[in-house]
């Protein structure tokens, strides 16, 4: 008697620890698909570029990155793209790259826009919104500044002159 | 201190017994007392309480506690208002929580953010508190009811004198008749009136509707059924609230599954005036929101950038409100609208502006489309396509935002009578486009020989309306209604009945007859009169009542 009430006892008590630790576990570490801020990892995407290829965030990995978000219709950001141009140039032998993600804009509108330009670095094109929504973007442009642990190191918001990306991306080399 | 929790009938009590398991003897304190007794959980023990609790009991025996539940219960009661001052964030279909309560109310909104009240109902503390309301809610039915299961499961049907006299309802007499005739003339009484009887010579329990004892017990089991299954929530699939934008004629994955929705036409359908009662004449009332969608599951390309994906259609559905469409646990509800028109194409000729004649047409897609064209002897190429036409601080075309807003297209244009390597020429499918911009003034190196533009309303087509869809996905919904279900069957058997217990004994010919039950006791008091009435003893029931609380 004494013993099958031990039991009970322990039981209970073992059921209410797992089953309660995971409910309040759960809103302890809640990840609701919060918006990545400096110091969170940078989301993975898989986009299609404006070469034809599937680019993954993953393929990039170990490399520092600028992750720029862009679209024709944003005069800041038309104003940005031969200020990359000129960082990729610059830093065409380190271990940094800069992603140019389109913000779902069509394919004639993209495609007639490249045409102005003479960017090599990658452009990648964004779908349905879905890369910019995960990224939590509000304003455009918006630029992000990840580390080569995949971390972010800085986000922008709004257009920046070519010192200011500079300056960025030789802090982003140093780490 | 040692407790002597042995009755003087002989039988070994737990700590903590109110009233002897066996012949119902006043033990403790209430020994001495004359009032009437405390019957509650029929003055067993609590099962957890022992003379020496190690930690674990101790844990046990706070959650055993009633007042604990009850203060439990009151602090979930209030944390919960927090929850209801400002919207909470899972009410939001878009945007960015952290945008909305400062800006709109405050530093009072900013705070209620910070403190994390906009997620009150999904905060670690009040998910603690129900976890620990659940855990009292086992813990104190389980105390209770085993203690008190044995309890009723075997009765004595001789109690003790004091426990008899001690009752609420009591009667006492000397009868002229033997105590076993007695006894027995009032068990067919008793029967009669539907309860159980169990007789021992001249010592009598009558009983009835003990299950209503049981009630409480299966209303918790109910509710903990219903916990469980509003935490199973959490468990990953289980439950899903999503809002998808579908325009119409398009197809659009699910998040999360592997399912894609078709919007294949929307209607919205308003009442007529006639229809109407006249003064709401002239108001906009609508009668039919429907979504004429297809649910398509993936299988195979799902998540593939490159190739379409391969989809296979599963169900298909008129949805509208109250009836949604609804394929394996997965419900896609109406939510809402948007029918302002947008344009989808246009079909302009290219017309010769001296002699008016027509080369012929094509059609141009706002979103997409294709870049040449044949139209007569003219060769077109579309260059450039501008979704909200403006002239920008440098002097260049540029677009104002990615939606054809005022949508404007740039063509190439070759054929006789134009330059070798083609004209350029600027075309505003809207005509109030074309004015604010002067197209003709533009285009004024060819404006005057060729022309693109649309005869009628017939070349031009609007893109239907867009369906917002709410889906739904509620596994745990099932248990929640079993739970519900159980603990409204433990109300009800609580509430609509009561357990009746009549206890006599005859001793040297005096009759001593008490009764209890858990509530009506005016009911409980009739009972006890009408049968004694039966066997020839006159008693008003309310001379039966022997004080005490009701």
């Amino acid at each position: 008697m004494r013993n099958s009430r031990k039991k009970i006892q322990i039981v209970v008590l073992l059921g209410v620890l797992l089953i309660g630790g995971y409910a309040i576990g759960k809103t302890l570490f809640a990840d609701d698909n919060p918006i990545p801020r400096a110091g969170d990892r940078a989301p993975d995407f898989s986009l299609l570029g404006a070469d034809g290829e599937v680019h993954h965030l993953s393929d990039y990995k170990g490399k520092a990155l600028v992750i720029n978000f862009w679209g024709t219709f944003c005069p800041p950001c038309v104003k940005e793209m031969p200020e990359f141009q000129k960082q990729h140039e610059k830093w065409e032998d380190s271990e940094f790259e800069i992603l140019a993600i389109n913000l779902s804009e069509t394919d004639l509108v993209v495609s007639s826009f490249l045409r102005q330009f003479d960017l090599e670095y990658p452009i990648l094109r964004d779908q349905k919104r879905a890369t910019e929504r995960m990224y939590g973007l509000r304003s455009y442009p918006t630029t992000f500044f990840v580390k080569p642990d995949g971390k972010i190191m800085e986000v922008f918001v709004g257009g920046m002159t070519e010192e200011q990306i500079n300056e960025r991306v030789e802090r982003l080399l140093q780490t | 201190m040692i407790h002597n929790t042995k009755c003087e009938c002989g039988h070994q009590n737990y700590v903590g017994t109110v009233l002897c398991e066996s012949c119902g003897k006043p033990l403790g304190e209430d020994m001495h007392s004359q009032e009437p007794l405390e019957m509650r959980y029929d003055g067993v023990a609590r099962r957890s309480q022992k003379s020496n609790p190690n930690w674990i009991d101790r844990i046990w025996n706070f959650f055993s506690s009633v007042k604990i539940a009850v203060y439990l219960i009151i602090i979930t009661l209030i944390g919960s208002i927090f929850g209801t001052i400002l919207p909470q964030e899972n009410t939001f279909i878009s945007g960015n929580p952290a945008d909305y309560y400062g800006p709109n109310h405050g530093w009072f909104g900013e705070v209620y953010y910070q403190l994390g009240f906009s997620r009150t109902y999904e905060s670690w503390w009040f998910i603690t508190l129900l976890v620990m309301i659940g855990t009292s809610l086992v813990i104190c039915s389980l105390d209770r009811v085993l203690p008190l299961y044995r309890a009723l499961k075997k009765q004595q049907i001789r109690k003790h004198l004091s426990f008899i006299t001690r009752q609420k309802v009591v009667y006492t007499r000397e009868l002229d008749v033997p105590g076993e005739t007695f006894a027995r003339e009032m068990e067919g009484q008793l029967k009669r009136r539907r309860f159980r009887v169990h007789r021992d010579g001249d010592a009598l329990l009558a009983e009835k509707n003990r299950f209503s004892r049981w009630g409480p017990y299966i209303n918790h089991i109910g509710l903990i059924i219903f916990l469980l299954a509003v935490l199973a929530r959490s468990i990953p699939g289980w439950y899903m609230d999503e809002y998808v934008t579908i325009p119409e004629g398009e197809t659009v994955p699910i998040e999360n599954t592997n399912y894609y929705l078709k919007n294949e036409q929307f209607t919205v359908e308003y009442y007529t005036d006639d229809e109407m009662p006249a003064e709401m004449a002239g108001q906009l009332r609508a009668k039919l929101y429907q979504t004429k969608a297809v649910l398509y599951e993936c299988t195979a390309n799902c998540h593939d950038l490159v190739e379409e994906p391969v989809l296979e259609e599963v169900k298909r559905h008129d949805i509208i409100v109250n009836s949604p469409l609804t394929y394996q646990g997965l419900h896609a509800y109406q939510f809402d609208f948007d029918d302002t028109p947008k344009l989808a194409a246009v079909e302009p000729s290219l017309i010769n502006k001296e002699t008016g004649e027509n080369y012929g047409s094509f059609d141009l897609r706002m979103i997409n489309p294709d870049l040449h064209y044949e139209v007569g002897p003219y060769e077109l190429e579309l260059r450039s396509q501008y979704m909200e036409f403006a002239i920008g601080e440098d002097g260049n075309p540029t677009s104002l935002s990615r939606d054809p807003n005022a949508p404007a297209f740039f063509f190439i244009i070759k054929g006789p009578g134009l330059a070798e390597e083609g004209e350029t020429y600027l075309y505003f499918p809207r005509q109030v486009d074309k004015q604010r911009f002067s197209q003709d003034q533009i285009n004024s190196h060819i404006s005057d020989r060729l022309e693109l533009s649309v005869g009628s309303m017939e070349g031009v087509t609007f893109a239907g309306a867009t369906t917002f869809l709410n889906i739904r996905v509620d596994t745990a919904m099932p248990y929640v209604w079993v739970g519900a279900g159980i603990s409204m069957l433990g109300l009800i058997m609580g509430f609509y009945w009561n357990h009746r217990r009549i206890w006599l004994r005859v001793d040297n010919g005096k009759l001593s007859l008490g009764a209890h039950t858990n509530k009506n006791w005016y009911g409980m008091r009739g009972d006890v009169a009408s049968a004694l009435k039966k066997v020839g003893i006159e008693v008003d029931p309310k001379s039966l009542d022997n004080g005490g609380k009701n």
